[in-house]
Order: C-alpha cells, then structure tokens, then sequence
C-alpha cells in the first residue's frame, strides 16, 4: 500500500531527525547522570541559527555546522555554571535554558520561515547530485539516515576512546576520576559541550526540513529526548549486543511511531496526548517484565 | 523478547489498517490541521465547512473531513501533515501559522495544494507564494482605535498585552504603535513569554495609568481572559477584545473580526480548487477587511460608558 | 617523603559546631614505611587523609611531598602521584564498566585522556598476569561489569588499580572494614604483598588493631587530634595487640566511653 509505506517513511525520517537529540540527552543523562534541561534552550537554538543563514544565503551544509558550534557554546555554558559556580545540574540547565530563550528571540525574531526558492540541505545541489531522482520525501529519510548512523558511528568510536572511557566513568562514578588524577568537572563539561552539540544539530534539522523557526519549538524537548532514551534503553536492557546509541535512535522512531498510530486512528483530536501515554506505558510495562523476572531469580 | 515482537507488530498493524483505510477512499479528502482548541480557530474552521457547503459541495459525496488538531505543539502539527500527504489527500487545510507552515512543508513533495487561515502576516510567514492561497485575519487595528476613541473620547494610553513568540502579534503590536498617534494614543506595551505572565502584566499596566486595554488576538492572553477581566473591573478599566467571544465573556466592545466569516471565505476559495476552477497557486491570499462592531451593554454601564449612536446601531449586542 | 607541618583544621568555624581538631599537628612519613593508624572515631585519622589527599582545606599549616608545598594543590592534581582505596568497595571502580575497561582507565592515570583507544589489546595480559597473583580468579572475569563482582573482588581490583601506574603514596582508608573476615584477610594480604613487591610508601588506617599491629613498620595511636602513640622499627615489632588494646581502653574511658 503506497501510502503506508509513504507512513512509515515520514515517521521515520522525523524519528531519526529527532534521533540527534536523543543521542545528545542520552549523552547527559545517561553517561553522565546529568539531567540537562539547556535542551529546550539548545534545540531552537540551533533552528535559529539555521533558518537565520539559510535566509542569508548561507550554504545549508555549513549552517549545520555554525548550529553545531553555537549548540557547543550553550553546552559549555551550563558547564562553567555548574562546574566553577557551583549550581546544581537542574538549576544550572534552566538558567541557560532561560536565558536562551531571550537569545533565540534576538537572533531570529519570534519567528522565521525559509521560502521554498532556498535550499535546504535536502535539495542542494550536493544531495541532489546523489540522491535528486528519489521523490522529496525519501531524499529526507535518506539524508536524515546518513546524519543518524554518521554521529551514531562518530559517537560510538569516540566511546571507546581514552576521552570517552573517561566520560563514561565521570557518571558512574565521579570519584574515581578524581582519583584518577583528572579535574571530574572538566569532564562534565565537555560533555555537556558534546551533548548540546547534537541537540542544536537536531533543530537545525528541523529547521532545514520543517522551513520554519519558531521561538517556542524548545518547549518540551528534553521531555521528548528523556522519553525516547528510557523507551530505548528499556527495550534493549537485556540485549547486550546493541548498542545504547542505537537503541536511543529506535527509541525515537518508536516514539514519532506512537504519534503516529494516535493520528492514525482516527480518534478524538484531544486524545492524541493520552493515547501516546498509553503506548508508552505498554512499551514501559513489557520493557520492565523481563527485568522483573530477572530479579525474581537472583 | 517474543512479547516485544509482538507489541511492535501490533503496533504496526494498528496504523497499516487505518492507512490502508484512508488510501482505498475515491471520493476526495480534505485534510483539516487545527494547531490547537481555541474558539476563533474553531469558528474559523466551522466557517470552512459551511463554506464548502455555500459552495455547493456535499460532504461524502464531493469531499470527506480528515480533521486533526496538533495540541499547540509543532511536531505533532509535522506527523499530522505528513500524514495527509501519505494519505494522498486532494487538499491541506491549516488553521493558525505552525499548523500552516506544517502543512506547506510536507505537501511540497507531491504539491497538494494548501489553504490556510487565520495567519495574520502571510509574506511573513513565506507562505504567500507557491501552491498554496488562504485568508488573513489581519486585525483591523484602525477601526478598533477608532472605535475606543469614540467611547473613551479623554482616552490617552491604551494598554496592550502580548506573547513575544506569537507572529500574529508581533506584526498586530507594529500596526498598534505605528497607528496610535494618529487617534491621539500612546500605547503601553508589555511583552510576555508564557500565559502565567499576563496577569502580572495586567498589574503593571494598571499601576502604570492606561485608560483601557485592548486585545490582540494572542493565545496566551484570550485564554486567561476571565481573570484579566477580573481585575481590570475591580480597577475600572475597560478591555477592549479583538473578537466577538471575549465581548461575550466581558469585554466592553470590539471592532472585529467574524472568524466564522473568515472561515467561509476560506471555504469558497477550497471549494474553487476542489472543483479545478482555479489553483491555490494562482488564487493570491485574500485580507478580510470586514469586520463588525460587537458591544456589551452591560459591560459598558458598568464602566459608565456610552456608545455614540453612530456605531450603536450597527453594533451587535454581544453581553450574556 | 609526606611532611605534615603544624597543621590547623577547624570544623564549622564560627558556628555553634566549632571544633578544633588538629592545632599544630606534626608528622613525617618517609619513603618506604608502612604507617597504621589507629583510634577512635572522631579521634582525626579520616580527617587527616583526607587533608593528605585534599579532599578538605586547612586552616593553617602545610602539607609537604619532597619538600614541595602541595597545601594550596587542587585534589585531583594531588591524586596524581597518590593512590587511595576507600573502604567502600563501590568507590573504588566503575559499576557499569567492565573490569578490563575499570584498569585501561587505571593505567592510563597521569597521562593525558586523548583519543588513542580506551582499550589497550597489548595490555591485556599483563593484566591478567596481575590479576592471577592475586589468586581470586579475577583473571576469567575481564568482561564482566563491575557492578556484578563482590565487595572482596572490587576491593582486589580497586588495589590493583590504584597501584597499577607509578605513585609516591598509597593511602588506604579502612580498606578492610566492610568486608567479611576472610576476605578481608586475604585483601589485607595482598596489600601487604602489592606494597612490598613495588616497594610502596603506604599509609593505612584501620579499626584492625591485629592488621596494625602485624603489618608495616609504623604504628600510631590518635585521639583528638592528637598521637597519644608511636610505635616504630624493633619497638614496633615487639608490640602486641594487648599493649595496643590497652592504651585504646584508656584513653576511651577518660573520655567517658
């Protein structure tokens, strides 16, 4: 059937768009135990400042970029605040987060829409080159794939290295770091630098497929991204063999899936929340009945 | 492992049903994307359908509703246009700008024409070129001016509260400053960024002396309007609404806009694409640039205020 | 060579709590001993590793190694050149890493944390080697989290750990007082064997007044902030835990214990 095919190609393309902000709240929340709401703050950010050079004319490919390394700002940001003035993770993430939302406004207006004569990293030449005879909406599963499984892979190849192993240990367990002769804040910090990075690429993503910015599409997001890391790593507890990056991803999709099986139905617009809910809590629940029979054995 | 298989696959056949459902329908579908419950966006959109109707289409037999409503939230209003499209559905409808822009975004690969509505500021909104046409409900600031200086003649300062992320205000607070001299106003402006913000907005306003206050149609401030209206009449102060629902509610007139009306409009433009007399991309987006005078009578008492007969008898009585 | 020059440590100045703990407190470990120290709680031996390794400020005084002031070092510089294992087994490693990934983290200590692979292959089996010394079968258990081994194993490992990469110091802090009797035994052991064979400056305390007493060259007793004991070389070596035991009693029942 063309058109639920048509279904689940748009569901997951937004599944893996959104996917990079998954990896970046999975980066904080789950590596480094930091609840990290800069997120909502990160996340329109780096739509700002793509649809701002987009509609300068800048090449789509480098705004991404230029989103990447404002989003590493903000990261840094949140660091320095809890680090070297002491404020607690929560707090420290909603004072970046709060203060972006004014700088969102300043960059971009309240709003800001790219018209379809700009290329967006979608239709650009480049893409065009490799991908132009696939209709629209399979060039965007196509290239939101390749962004997906590129920062999946750089990720996972950065976790395995020394930096990465020493990431992974600040969460687990900040002392031994300490012990290890390394400044455990410094660490949090940079990963509170790579983690904002992802985000503010997400948005610009967003941004390139949406062709749109608006200065209240943050709101929520850290609630999706911590979501979609606890569907992900739930599902996947007990199966050693995938990774947690790959997890969060499919925790994405499941999640845009869910959205869509609410729109789907057919049923009363205002449930579309509660339905989402329920889904959830069924993935939840089956997630957790192989944990609990685990431990029913030890 | 096996109960996960299960679940997804349910979960999978759930929404293969329905798609294969929506894909087998011959007759044409309309697809309604409200981006959230508000009573102008529903005024506007049973407008449409009664103007698909005035055009003389029948619903079932011209055309089916898909009517979904995003909740306020973009990414749904994303999944929800996305959805039309893969459905193959003959139009998009979006009712308020992120349900609009939404719409334009999944309907440009197989370029399903879109109608929008309810966007105060199209060219803004870049939605003013391509397949795609609608209705503005530009405010008509000049009549509302006109109309509070002919009620409030010693007037000086008109309060204004606003949401700083919507685009319909932004561009309505523009007109306001712009216009405001020539009526003989100043206005006092105070920007908000979330709907917990307006009744200290209110506060500030009031301790700062305006006469009155006027309405934009701003999300956050219509829906707590009730406690606005409380305490702008424990100060005397009248409230101007944009719409005739907040003169229902208490506000002591408006010079507005009927979205019932813009919604028919909006619904003869679809009708005229539906039945291939034009398309959206030619049909340019049209401004309704009527409005009506609505007045609450019991409202304006209370505040000892007449209105002068010119406009009384074209007014609407609105108070409950 | 640790110095420890008219130290100064007051608890919650200015407040109500005020407690002065050390006021000119003295001590000199010198390479090679192996110091116990013992007494009571609240008598200041916690207190004073912890000024060792910087985990809390001074008041006044200064902490010396080789005659370099390291008083104003931040803590996790210090912990370059110290080892320390605490008496939560838990601290001392990582629960959700492997073992194997646990000791790549320890070797690499005092070299910078780049991009080189976390896991070093060639490694491997000098880590196994190391963990077969200790005779706890830990070298079968590479892959395994850490989280999954038992207090005694994460203890064994911890001390591996800590003395994995060159240090001047190892402090061990009541290493052995959570676990049970015979692993504590066998830890106590090996940390003994580990100091001796890498000739280890070592810095132990404990509420063992039998490990004190048998193992290391040093003994010192405190109580509030004070050495009300010092034992060393042959006078130590004569010592038995009686004699120990009864200074303990002593001082305890002056204070009303």
């Amino acid at each position: 059937m063309g058109s639920f095919f048509d279904l689940v190609v748009g569901t997951v393309t937004q599944g893996l768009i959104y996917a990079l902000l998954s990896l970046g709240v999975y980066i904080t929340y789950r590596i480094l135990d930091f609840p990290d709401l800069t997120v909502d703050g990160s996340f329109p950010l780096g739509a700002a400042v793509a649809a701002v050079l987009l509609t300068r004319g800048v090449s789509p490919y480098l705004t991404l970029i230029v989103a990447m390394a404002v989003g590493a700002l903000a990261g840094l940001v949140t660091g320095v605040i809890h680090v070297k003035l002491g404020v607690r993770d929560l707090l420290a993430g909603i004072i970046t987060m709060t203060g972006l939302f004014s700088i969102n406004l300043q960059i971009a207006g309240s709003n800001l829409a790219v018209d379809r004569a700009t290329d967006t990293i979608f239709t650009a030449a480049p893409t065009m080159a490799l991908f132009g005879a696939m209709p629209l909406i399979y060039r965007k599963l196509v290239v939101s794939l390749i962004l997906a499984v590129v920062f999946k892979l750089i990720l996972d190849a950065y976790f395995s290295t020394q930096s990465g192993l020493l990431l992974r240990a600040v969460g687990d367990n900040s002392t031994l770091v300490t012990t290890l002769a390394k400044d455990k804040g410094s660490v949090k910090i940079l990963g509170l630098v790579i983690s904002n990075t992802l985000v503010a690429l997400s948005g610009a993503v967003v941004c390139h497929e949406q062709r749109a910015f608006n200065s209240t599409m943050g709101t929520g997001q850290v609630v999706f991204g911590l979501a979609t890391v606890i569907i992900g790593t739930t599902l996947f507890k007990n199966l050693g063999f995938v990774k947690g990056t790959t997890a969060v991803i499919i925790g994405s999709i499941l999640y845009k899936a869910c959205i869509q099986v609410a729109i789907s139905l057919g049923l009363p617009a205002n449930l579309l929340k509660l339905i989402t809910a329920v889904l959830f809590l069924i993935i939840l629940v089956l997630g957790n009945r192989r944990k609990s029979g685990v431990n029913a054995n030890a | 492992m096996m109960k996960k298989i299960i679940a997804v696959a349910v979960i999978l056949a759930i929404f293969a049903t329905f798609a294969a459902g929506c894909g087998s329908k011959k007759v044409p579908v309309i697809g309604i994307s409200q981006y959230g419950e508000h009573a102008s966006l529903d005024n506007c959109r049973e407008g449409f359908l009664q103007g698909l109707k005035e055009a003389g289409l029948e619903e079932g037999k011209d055309f089916v509703i898909d009517y979904q409503n995003a909740g306020f939230d973009d990414s749904i209003a994303t999944q929800i246009a996305q959805t039309f499209s893969a459905n193959n559905v003959a139009l998009m409808v979006g009712i308020a700008t992120p349900a609009a822009i939404a719409c334009f975004a999944a309907a440009e690969d197989k370029d399903i024409p879109v109608v929008f509505s309810a966007i105060t500021d199209p060219v803004m909104a870049k939605l003013d070129k391509g397949n795609i046409t609608g209705t503005s409900d530009k405010l008509p600031v000049d009549a509302q001016l006109d109309l509070i200086r002919k009620i409030q003649p010693e007037a000086k300062t008109i309060g204004i509260i606003y949401t700083t992320s919507e685009p319909n205000s932004v561009s309505a607070i523009a007109e306001y400053e712009e216009k405001a001299p020539q009526y003989g106003f100043a206005i006092e402006s105070i920007g908000v960024t979330q709907q917990s913000e307006v009744t200290l907005a209110v506060d500030t306003l009031l301790s700062k002396g305006v006469d009155c206050f006027s309405n934009l149609t701003d999300n956050n401030v219509v829906g707590v309007l009730p406690s606005v209206l409380e305490k702008t009449n424990a100060a005397g102060i009248p409230v101007y609404g944009s719409e005739v629902e907040q003169v229902k509610i208490g506000c002591v007139a408006s010079a507005g806009i009927d979205y019932i009306a813009l919604g028919i409009q909006t619904g003869k433009m679809a009708a005229k694409i539906l039945k291939g007399e034009a398309t959206a991309e030619n049909m340019p987006y049209e401004t309704i640039t009527e409005f009506n005078y609505y007045i609450n009578s019991a409202a304006l008492a209370e505040m000892g205020l007449e209105v002068p007969a010119e406009i009384a008898e074209k007014a609407i009585e609105s108070g409950q | 060579m640790l110095e420890l020059r008219d130290i100064v440590k007051i608890y919650n100045p200015g407040t109500i709590t005020e407690m002065c703990l050390f006021q000119g407190f003295n001590l000199t470990v010198a390479d090679g001993d192996f110091l116990s120290i013992v007494g009571s709680n609240g008598s200041g031996k916690t207190s004073l590793l912890n000024i060792i390794c910087g985990s809390i400020p001074v008041e006044g005084g200064q902490v010396l190694i080789n005659g370099e002031d390291i008083t104003k070092m931040k803590e996790y510089r210090r912990y370059g050149r110290i080892g320390r294992v605490y008496q939560n087994p838990a601290m001392g490693s990582c629960p959700n890493l492997t073992l194997l990934e646990n000791l790549s983290l320890a070797d690499n200590k005092g070299r910078p944390f780049g991009l080189k692979k976390g896991i070093n292959k060639a490694r491997r089996e000098y880590y196994r080697e190391q963990l077969a010394a200790l005779g706890l079968g830990l070298e079968d258990k590479l892959e395994v989290k850490m989280g999954a081994l038992s207090g005694g194993q994460r203890q064994a490992a911890a001390l591996i750990m800590a003395t994995l990469t060159p240090i001047d110091f190892l402090i061990l802090d009541e290493h052995t007082a959570a676990l049970d009797p015979k692993t504590a035994e066998t830890i106590m052991e090996l940390t003994d064997k580990v100091i001796r064979e890498k000739k280890l400056t070592a810095i132990m305390v404990t509420h063992n007044l039998r490990y004190a007493v048998e193992y290391g060259n040093r003994l010192i007793m405190m109580d509030k902030g004070q050495i009300v004991l010092e034992k060393a070389g042959a006078e130590k070596e004569a010592t038995t835990v009686a004699d120990v035991l009864h200074i303990f009693n002593e001082i305890s029942i002056e204070c009303g214990n």
